[in-house]
């Protein structure tokens, strides 16, 4: 595993990689595929203001894994480059209890491009996300799909834009955001955009905000759980297919485990 | 009319420590209704007792009273379950002090795992966690008792099952939880004739090995050959008017409730005189019956 103090360029290498971001500067950091598969574990530790760049060129397959450990507030702006017949998928797991502001751009530039956008987050204090997938080229997809739970003091919003341009013909564009709700005192903005200015296109969002069934809780509660464990548990359900979103199974039974102890602290 | 026929119920005797759930004068309401109007039961350890009555009339709201189901509101009696205030308890701790609910209609709980669920609800129940290795032997044997599929212990709760898988999963919970009163509230519906024999073998089972009590609702006597209640409570109207032993349920099974009743002077629930009045309407005496009610 690859500690990253400084600004780098990285050339990724075909298989499973991970990085570890470790340093209180600003810092900006370049990502680049070429054909290929990747499976990229970027676990943040500690950093100022990040400023990720990712490139993948033509016939590359990515799967990046962005995962938030930090004890304090993060800022992050990224940038997503996807170019002919590349398929890119980012996900960001966003589930310790510091405010997050990140902003995302993903450009599909090319003929069969695809990308992804997933979020798992547990919201506890401030989470605002800005994500932006715009299909530029015919024949590309562009997704998104958020994961959110909301706990008491957590303020969560996020604009999603899925944008289909001009020209950008038998294009596609969805989304989906799930956000529970366990307490009052908290505040979840959810807001779904679809901005399409071509006409052969498919596009489509879903959207669900929605306190915890009060029939479940009593069945979970039936069954000997307090409610603190009833939160987990259900946290758990929406948060925990993030943790094998990249196939190294090593790495799944740590992130697990890692999430189960977050989680039963609630 | 009110006329409730006492019957003593008791196993041991007097002096004995068994676990006893005791049920005084209960009142329930739903929004303002009242829903149970007085009603009284004692089950002893290690006994079987079926609840009967016609439809809507509380059977179901009993249970769930007892369970702790907010919708539900007490708003007189008490209810003691082996000498703690039932009432005083919440939902998660009259779980923990042995009462189980298997519930007519379980709910789905998408994302989370039967296994991940159970392992939790046990953990609750015991000082240290169960071990992995455990679980999983006590949870395969569980699915091979209950003939479910083997992917269970992986499924999201409830999600997706049939109505059958549904009940079915209520009973491994019962199993891997071993309350030591459980209530089954019309868990044989949904059910086909052989799943039904497996719940039962499975029910059975666990009452040899633990002694739990039994509080069953249903309407069907065929499970009840099977279950074999020693003791009958029929609930009309919020209120149990009539006691007796097993026999009673294989009685009402094969008679309906209309001879309890006659024979009782007891006043049938609103529903049943509202369809004998219909079924008058229709009959030769229509004529007379609309003179009538013009007068």
């Amino acid at each position: 595993m690859d500690t990253i103090h400084m600004n780098t360029d990285i050339q990724l290498s075909q298989g499973f990689s991970q990085y570890v971001i470790d340093t209180h500067r600003d810092i900006e950091l370049t990502f680049s595929a070429d054909a290929g598969e990747y499976e990229v574990f970027v676990r943040i530790v500690n950093a100022g203001k990040l400023r990720i760049r990712t490139f993948a060129y033509e016939d590359a397959h990515v799967k990046y894994l962005f995962w938030n450990d930090m004890n304090h507030a993060c800022d992050v702006d990224e940038t997503h480059e996807v170019l002919r017949n590349a398929n890119v998928e980012v996900a960001h797991a966003e589930i310790n209890p510091y405010a997050v502001k990140r902003n995302t751009y993903m450009a599909l530039r090319d003929t069969g491009a695809i990308g992804h956008l997933v979020s798992s987050s547990l919201v506890a204090s401030d989470k605002n996300y800005t994500q932006n997938v715009v299909n530029f080229a015919k024949h590309t997809t562009g997704l998104i799909d958020n994961f959110a739970v909301v706990l008491k003091g957590g303020k969560l919003y996020v604009d999603a834009i899925g944008k289909i341009v001009k020209g950008a013909s038998r294009s596609e564009s969805h989304q989906k955001s799930r956000v529970m709700c366990f307490d009052d005192g908290q505040s979840s903005t959810v807001i779904p955009e679809l901005l399409i200015d071509e006409n052969d296109v498919q596009a489509s969002h879903a959207l669900t905000i929605g306190r915890i069934d009060r029939e479940q809780l009593y069945y979970l509660q039936s069954r000997g759980l307090d409610q603190r464990q009833c939160t987990s548990l259900i946290s758990a359900g929406y948060m925990y297919p993030i943790t094998v979103f990249l196939s190294d199974e090593k790495l799944q039974e740590q992130l697990h485990a890692e999430m189960e102890a977050k989680l039963i602290n609630l | 009319m009110n006329c409730v026929l006492n019957v003593t119920i008791r196993n041991g005797n007097e002096g004995d420590c068994v676990r006893t759930l005791e049920i005084k004068d209960l009142h329930v309401s739903v929004e303002d209704k009242e829903i149970l109007k007085g009603v009284n039961l004692t089950i002893g350890e290690n006994e079987v007792h079926a609840l009967m009555g016609p439809n809507g009339n509380g059977k179901s709201t009993l249970l769930a009273a007892i369970m702790g189901n907010p919708v539900y509101t007490v708003t007189q009696g008490s209810i003691i379950y082996d000498g703690n205030d039932v009432l005083a308890m919440p939902v998660n701790e009259r779980s923990v002090a042995g009462l189980f609910l298997a519930m007519q209609y379980p709910q789905e709980i998408p994302g989370v795992t039967n296994s991940d669920f159970l392992r939790a609800a046990m953990n609750v129940r015991r000082e240290s966690p169960v071990p992995l290795f455990t679980f999983i032997k006590s949870m395969e044997k569980t699915i091979q008792d209950l003939q479910m599929k083997e992917d269970l212990a992986h499924r999201f709760l409830n999600e997706g099952f049939s109505g059958g898988e549904k009940k079915r999963n209520e009973i491994v919970q019962m199993e891997m939880l071993r309350p030591s009163l459980a209530m089954l509230d019309e868990i044989d519906s949904g059910l086909d004739v052989d799943a039904m024999h497996i719940v039962a073998n499975a029910i059975n089972n666990l009452r040899q090995e633990t002694k739990m009590s039994l509080m069953i609702v249903s309407h069907y006597e065929r499970f009840f050959e099977l279950i074999e209640p020693q003791y009958t409570h029929v609930l009309v109207d919020g209120k149990v008017v009539l006691e007796g032993d097993g026999q009673l349920a294989r009685k009402i099974d094969s008679e309906g409730y209309d001879w309890i009743y006659d024979e009782y002077g007891i006043e049938a629930p609103k529903e049943k005189q509202k369809n004998k009045r219909v079924t008058n309407t229709i009959g030769t005496c229509a004529v007379r019956t609309a003179a009538e009610a013009k007068k």
